[in-house]
């Protein structure tokens, strides 16, 4: 708040996206970062409120008044460390946050918010050029405790880093060829280019944490071995068995799960040669993707740049309304259209839509038959004589996912699931199997980058003071 | 507020005929307070709320007063046990804020609330969207809640409630340090040995005394008949006791009602006083009105001050030296936004804070003196205390500062200290003779005939200048008009 007057005097200015003729050219990231000066002047709205809200809306607790202070003043260093003082990855939160911290902000009241996510990507990204973000920093001692992380996603990075940076020797282990898990195979290169990701690995590197890519474990090494060689083992391989839609013709070619998309087009930025037999591609094809969140965007935005003849998005929901309705006021997340930078490139919207089956000729995927729906009493209801069908050669299903993957780990450690099928934990993220902890959506269901940090850094926290309990006896005998 | 000993105080001011007794507990206070106000002040409201009720029931006075009670109460169950512990009123704030808006931005005192509660910029303000029914409905829920409460309880009104603090129960408490508590004290229920001095309560038993008409107010209402009556001149003796309080203010009152704030022709009514007065002598005192004091006066003399001339001078035969002596109390001139006061001596602290407009000579003043004035003139022929000028924004002061000490006395966040111009000397030399007229000060006399050896310096707010700028700028421009 370094003017106690700043929101009076300086309107939100957001950040220009390139142009859509320009970015559907390349996969670089879409947003054109503002200069220093001008994020500084957005950070004098901050008003450094009593009782920020901002806290209630960040789940990292970010110290946001405290650094938009910070960055007004041109302290830089200091904003760096009070930026990673609750956060691991603010170089990640700063592009692919939804920002809830600016929906609870005092000034969207009335309003337009602070723009707290662009303070803190600046911030992360001035101290990565300036390396500031990325010193290592070492245990001072090490504890002798082995820990296994399994899954390299935002919450088995940060549990990874945390616990690092607390003694214990980490080993993280990912299925994939490469560290990242959801961010750096499911979020495309437009909204978040994945250089960021080798630069924090090099970072944890010489914390101390080992990163074993490419093994899956629950597979090539077994849960109860696992158990066996380490003192305890984070769970954080994600929620990644998406919901299904088991309609006529699911079987048709053409019809495929978001994250298959998503992957390979990633793969293929990063350099990878994807089999030209599996491949799936957008390319002349009118595709159609079901579900309007930010999967369904992402493979809006991937399709469009594959070059798609058309894109239509559907999404179950009747449309939002455009502005707050009453019974859902400020402080809580607003209920309200969203047009992702995805969606302004050039697709085609329609909500309250059920797709009924998938429509074959000749074993092809050629279109989708669909009803209107209402919602009454909280009851699905199609609508009589509203059938429509879309012609489409490729079907994208981004619905959501349904948890964790069972097979395999889950079932092998017998941690208990909860009602909604994802591993079930005490508040320090403890499962029921001793030494077992679990994090991000593995335990949480399907959520945001921001939700996965702060459970990492939670259950980090939850392990390491499990550690500090239970006898040296595991790590003497191994 | 809330503390030990506060019943004996309420004790003090209901024999005082106060109607009303006021307990504010600890968890109070704006979000603007200073942390230390915030958290090191007073005790829970219950512990001072329950002193007060017994000790009033006690003495048999419970009968004269109502106790309120207030302190972050936010729920009729808060209500409930205050009224079981003694109270009749409940004051809220922060929920009924809260309730038409406020978000808690502790910024009240920086005139940025972005809700438009706490500021009266008409930009902020504009930001409100508060309505009566907000806070309307978050008082029913309170009413209903308590409602409940009573009706468990048996009660069919808060009368019935009162004291009842046989309804308390204590919770079973398994904290180590929580069992320590003994509530023995709090939740005695107080009976008086001779019940029929605590009679009920009555507001009407608390009037008359206080509202009656004093035999000096009698006197002056009267010699003043012809100037209320015709506007023509009078003048009218009175003796004065420090029982006299507020005097000239009943006639301040009528002089308002009949001639309005424009008042009388200068000196129309002039009142010799003679002897000690009370509390606010001359407060409210309008045009027209000149009272001259012989003695000397309690706190808040000329409190209001609205366009009368007042002068406090010590008695002729006194032998001491007048400007070495205090001869009016605190916080004279409080908020007082027109007229002239002359005071041949010290005044206490506080001296003319939130004065707007009222032209004032003194020969010393205590700590805090102009603090917050925004208007009018204050010359000082003596030493001031600390903090002088504090969070003054208008006005002008005049210091007499032969020992060239005023610099670390004054709180120079809002005000430069500067030489006089040859007008300003003009100004300070008019009114110190206006002063030995009204006075016949000794100190003023000698100030003058030492003229040119005294040093004055001028307290000149930062803001007042900008204003006294724009005004010129204005009249030049008006002028320019004019002659065009």
């Amino acid at each position: 708040m370094g003017d106690p007057k700043g929101f009076l005097k300086v309107s939100r200015v957001e950040e220009d996206d390139r142009s859509v003729e320009e970015r559907l050219h390349d996969w670089r990231e879409v947003t054109e970062h503002a200069p220093e000066e001008a994020v500084r002047a957005q950070a004098s709205r901050c008003m450094e409120c009593g009782i920020p809200f901002c806290h209630q809306g960040c789940p990292l607790g970010n110290l946001i008044p405290e650094w938009n202070d910070l960055v007004y003043r041109g302290k830089h260093a200091e904003a760096t460390r009070r930026l990673h003082a609750t956060n691991n990855f603010p170089e990640v939160t700063g592009r692919v946050c939804p920002a809830p911290c600016e929906a609870s902000c005092v000034l969207n009241i009335r309003e337009e918010p602070v723009t707290i996510k662009t303070v803190e990507r600046t911030i992360a990204d001035l101290a990565f050029a300036d390396g500031s973000a990325l010193t290592p920093h070492p245990a001072s001692r090490r504890s002798g405790r082995r820990v296994a992380v399994v899954g390299s996603g935002p919450a088995g990075l940060a549990a990874a880093q945390q616990l690092a940076r607390a003694g214990h020797d980490v080993t993280l282990f990912e299925r994939d060829d490469r560290i990242g898990g959801l961010l750096r195979y499911g979020i495309p290169d437009f909204k978040m280019e994945k250089g960021i990701i080798d630069r924090r690995m090099e970072q944890m590197r010489a914390e101390g944490v080992v990163f074993h890519a490419g093994v899956d474990v629950g597979e090539a090494i077994g849960g109860d071995r696992l158990r066996r060689e380490f003192d305890a083992m984070v769970l954080a391989m994600g929620a990644r068995a998406p919901r299904d839609l088991p309609i006529p013709g699911r079987e048709l070619p053409g019809v495929h799960f978001a994250m298959e998309f998503l992957v390979q087009q990633n793969r293929r930025v990063a350099g990878d040669a994807v089999n030209a037999k599996t491949a799936i591609l957008a390319t002349g094809k009118r595709v159609v993707v079901i579900g309007g969140g930010d999967t369904g965007s992402d493979c809006v935005g991937t399709s469009l740049r594959q070059g798609a003849a058309s894109v239509t998005q559907l999404e179950l929901m009747p449309k939002p309304s455009l502005v707050r309705v009453p019974a859902n006021p400020w402080p809580e997340w607003p209920l309200v259209l969203r047009t992702s930078s995805s969606q302004e490139e050039g697709c085609e919207r329609d909500w309250a839509v059920s797709t009924r089956a998938f429509r074959g000729e000749g074993g092809r995927l050629v279109g989708i038959e669909a009803a209107r729906v209402v919602f009454e009493g909280g009851k699905m209801q199609s609508v009589p004589g509203s059938d429509v069908s879309l012609p489409t050669e490729l079907v994208l299903l981004a619905m959501g996912f349904v948890g964790p993957e069972r097979r395999g780990l889950v079932e092998q450690l017998g941690t208990e699931l909860d009602a909604r099928g994802n591993v079930r934990t005490d508040p320090t993220g403890a499962t029921s199997v001793p030494g077992v902890f679990a994090a991000g959506d593995t335990s949480r269901g399907q959520s945001l980058v921001v939700w996965a940090i702060a459970d990492g850094r939670r259950v980090a926290a939850g392990v390491d003071a499990w550690l500090r309990q239970v006898p040296m006896a595991r790590a003497a005998n191994g | 507020m809330s503390e030990t000993g506060v019943g004996t105080i309420a004790a003090g001011v209901a024999k005082a005929k106060a109607d009303t007794i006021q307990i504010a507990g600890h968890d109070g206070g704006t979000g603007a307070s200073p942390l230390s106000s915030i958290q090191h002040a007073g005790t829970p409201w219950e512990l001072g709320l329950a002193e007060t009720h017994q000790v009033l029931v006690l003495n048999g006075l419970r009968g004269r007063v109502r106790i309120q009670v207030d302190g972050q109460l936010k729920t009729g169950r808060d209500v409930a046990f205050g009224a079981l512990l003694g109270a009749d009123e409940f004051g809220f704030a922060t929920a009924p804020l809260v309730a038409s808006g406020c978000i808690m931005m502790r910024k009240c005192h920086l005139n940025t609330c972005p809700v438009g509660v706490a500021t009266q910029d008409p930009v902020l303000r504009a930001r409100f969207r508060g309505t009566p029914e907000h806070v309307i409905n978050f008082l029913f829920f309170v009413a209903e809640e308590l409602r409940g409460i009573m009706a468990r309880l048996g009660f069919r009104s808060l009368e019935e409630m009162r004291g009842r603090v046989d309804c308390v129960k204590v919770r079973e408490l398994s904290h180590p340090k929580a069992r320590l508590l003994d509530f023995a004290d709090v939740l005695t229920r107080a009976v008086n040995e001779e019940p029929a001095k605590d009679e009920p309560i009555d507001p009407s038993c608390c009037v008359p005394d206080a509202w009656q008409m004093s035999s000096t107010d009698e006197a002056v209402l009267e010699g003043a008949r012809i100037s209320l009556k015709h506007g023509e001149a009078s003048q009218t003796h009175v003796q004065l006791t420090n029982a006299d309080r507020a005097f000239g203010a009943r006639l301040a009152g009528e002089v308002a009602r009949k001639y309005g704030g424009e008042g009388l022709r200068d000196n129309t009514i002039v009142i010799e006083a003679a002897g000690t007065a009370g509390q606010s002598f001359g407060a409210f005192a309008t045009r027209g009105t000149l009272i001259v004091l012989e003695g000397d006066a309690n706190d808040y003399v000329g409190k209001g001050l609205s366009g009368g001339v007042l002068a406090v001078k010590p008695p002729a035969r006194s032998r001491f030296k007048a400007h070495e002596n205090v001869i009016v109390g605190n916080t004279c001139l409080y908020g007082a936004t027109s007229g002239k006061a002359f005071f041949a001596g010290r005044a206490g602290e506080r001296f003319a804070v939130r004065n707007s407009g009222a032209i004032s000579v003194v020969e010393g003043v205590g700590d805090h003196g102009c603090e917050y004035m925004t208007g009018g003139t204050v010359v000082v022929l003596g030493p001031t205390g600390r903090n002088f000028a504090a969070g003054m924004s208008g006005g002008i002061a005049y210091v007499l500062d032969d020992e060239r000490v005023l610099s670390g006395r004054v709180s120079k966040a809002m005000v430069d200290l500067e030489p006089l111009t040859p007008e300003d000397e003009e100004t300070v030399r008019a009114l110190v003779t206006e002063h030995v007229e009204h006075t016949r000060s000794a100190r003023g006399a000698h100030v003058l005939s030492t003229w040119a050896k005294r040093h004055f310096v001028k307290v000149m707010p930062h803001e007042w200048r900008r204003v006294m700028q724009l005004r010129a700028g204005q009249e030049s421009v008006k002028r320019a008009s004019g002659h065009g």
